[in-house]
């Protein structure tokens, strides 16, 4: 056996014990879809709110078998993703991958890749605030008794009042559903464009919040409805014209970013291109160019 | 010639709400007779015990007493908010006549819940426990409708603008936010609220406490064409013997967590038989 440090550690670093207690709490998350489960969470060697709650429900299921993608924003290059990526890998001795369909566990904060998901693979979802009610009643037992009588009533009065004050269901991030029919569940900063896909899907989702110590889940084949009025429906984000600059993709999710130019008169220019970078990538690998795209 | 009795809506039965694990010199230290409802020994206190009344399809009936001797608690007991130690809390629906008969304490939580959206209402003395201070005034009263699953956004504003004008709200103020109206305005904001799910019971908890006496006036006036209009059930919890008087048909007289006495409102102004009633009658009159 190698003694380089990372292997003087546990497999996949936190103690077996700690593993099958959030082990535990995910069985019991996926038999209540929805409904947030309280999880002793782990110091871990990043800080609280920098994906610990993922990290530990990752490092509680994967096995030596596993490829692993992390991502972060949809993009496998950010220096969160990179950093999560070479920590677990360092620590299990895992494979790791960028592909999508590839992957066994994909980690992820803020999106849902792009491509399909399979019944073989598992999200992990790092959670910053778990408890949609957070903005209606910031008294965490009040919430817990409105959760468990299904007291969602304030809810529907903050998406009444965001069409009152806005004309329109505003609400960009954390979106509200009801899971199965039963909880309310916080969507995480994913964008409302990725909502619909944990609707009935074929995956597990797992969701995981360190700093508030709480784990949820979302089972393959599972109702997942955002709240809606009969008269303002549920928008995802879609700006007519969208496209990414690169693959030419017109249905999938796009970021913003400032390409410097000393050409141009204010010193650059906006440019669109995919979240989900490892789908774009993908596109343009298959024999898709730029101009081909854009034309 | 035939008369109609109307059937009872609510039907309490011993019931009884402490606070502490009691002990054995209680009952010898609290109640009306000693003046105290906390035990001196283990420091108990029995808020409500042994109540007994029935409350009559389109009766208003007036609870009375002071500070502490427990109509408060009763009142929350009735609305599902305070779980009572022992007895039960009968009720049948208004208008059927072969409705069930359902003890409410016995309801698990969401049945619960569900209950006090549909069938009761509350209109507290402070606005701020009824109405969520950030939301606007037809939030507020939307949040029953939601609760009910209405889901039409245009359908909600109609039907809250009804309830402002039945309210004496102007409809125009629907998007105004709570602390921009006056105490009088918030109290009919509550009824308004309350009346939202067509209730079969209104309990009103000291409505028109705080108020200046035009305002107070205008508030009754309110809730009695409301009683009239819709002949609503009503449960009045009140230290004022004037609101009683003008409102409720029937009161009881509560003190250190006993009903001290019971009947027509008139019998107990004009001659009240407890010694805390007389001095209750004196002192208000």
């Amino acid at each position: 056996m190698s003694d380089t440090p990372e292997q003087l550690y546990n497999f996949a670093l936190i103690d077996e014990d700690s593993k099958r207690e959030v082990r535990r709490q995910l069985l019991k998350a996926i038999a209540l879809p929805g409904h947030q489960i309280p999880f002793a969470s782990r110091d871990l060697p990043i800080a609280r709110g920098w994906g610990t709650g993922g990290l530990q429900i990752t490092m509680a299921i994967i096995t030596g078998d596993d490829i692993l993608k992390v991502i972060d924003q949809g993009d496998d290059e950010s220096v969160n993703a990179v950093n999560l990526r070479r920590l677990l890998q360092r620590t299990t001795g895992i494979q790791t991958t960028v592909n999508t369909k590839a992957a066994t566990i994909i980690q992820t904060r803020h999106r849902i890749p792009e491509e399909m998901m399979t019944r073989d693979q598992i999200l992990v979802l790092q959670v910053p605030m778990v408890d949609p009610l957070r903005w209606v009643e910031p008294n965490l037992e009040r919430a817990t008794v409105m959760h468990g009588e299904s007291d969602y009533g304030r809810m529907w009065v903050y998406m009444y009042e965001s069409v009152v004050k806005a004309g329109d269901l505003r609400i960009a991030t954390q979106y509200p559903v009801i899971v199965d029919g039963r909880y309310m569940m916080d969507t995480t900063p994913i964008p409302r464009w990725d909502i619909p896909k944990l609707h009935m899907a074929e995956t597990l989702f797992l969701f995981g919040a360190g700093r508030e110590k709480r784990i949820y889940a979302v089972p393959p084949y599972t109702t997942v409805e955002p709240l809606q009025f009969e008269d303002y429906r549920f928008k995802t984000e879609y700006i007519p014209g969208q496209k990414c600059q690169r693959c030419g993709a017109e249905d999938t999710f796009l970021t913003s970013h400032f390409v410097v130019d000393t050409q141009h008169a204010n010193g650059g220019h906006w440019v669109s291109s995919c979240s989900d970078s490892s789908y774009c990538d993908k596109r343009i690998d298959a024999n898709l160019t730029i101009q081909e795209a854009n034309s | 010639m035939k008369t109609h009795t109307p059937n009872w809506v609510i039907h309490v039965e011993n019931l009884s709400k402490q606070y502490g694990a009691g002990c054995a010199h209680c009952h010898k230290y609290t109640g009306p007779l000693h003046g105290n409802s906390q035990c001196p020994i283990c420091n108990s206190v029995y808020a409500c015990v042994n109540a007994n009344f029935t409350l009559h399809e389109g009766e208003v009936l007036g609870i009375v007493g002071e500070s502490g001797s427990g109509k408060s608690t009763l009142l929350q007991m009735v609305n599902l908010a305070t779980r009572p130690d022992s007895g039960h809390i009968w009720y049948r629906e208004p208008r059927e006549q072969d409705a069930d008969i359902v003890d409410l304490p016995a309801m698990n939580a969401y049945a619960a819940r569900v209950f006090r959206n549909d069938r009761l209402g509350i209109v507290y003395q402070r606005p701020e426990l009824g109405l969520n201070m950030r939301f606007t005034v037809g939030g507020n009263v939307a949040e029953k409708l939601l609760l009910a699953n209405w889901r039409h956004v245009g359908n909600i504003r109609e039907r809250i603008k009804e309830l402002m004008i039945q309210t004496e709200l102007p409809p125009e103020r629907i998007d105004d936010e709570p602390h921009t109206f006056s105490g009088g305005m918030l109290q009919r904001v509550q009824i308004a609220k309350a009346l939202s799910s067509n209730p079969s019971l209104l309990l009103l908890d000291e409505v028109t406490s705080g108020l200046d006496l035009s305002v107070q006036a205008r508030v009754l006036d309110l809730i009695r064409r409301i009683q009239w209009e819709q002949q609503m059930t009503m449960l009045l919890v009140s230290h004022d013997l004037g609101v009683i008087k003008q409102l409720a048909r029937r009161t009881i007289v509560m003190k250190n967590g006993h009903i001290v006495e019971s009947g027509l409102t008139d019998q107990i102004l004009e001659d009240p038989q407890h010694p805390y009633t007389q001095l209750l009658v004196s002192s208000a009159l």
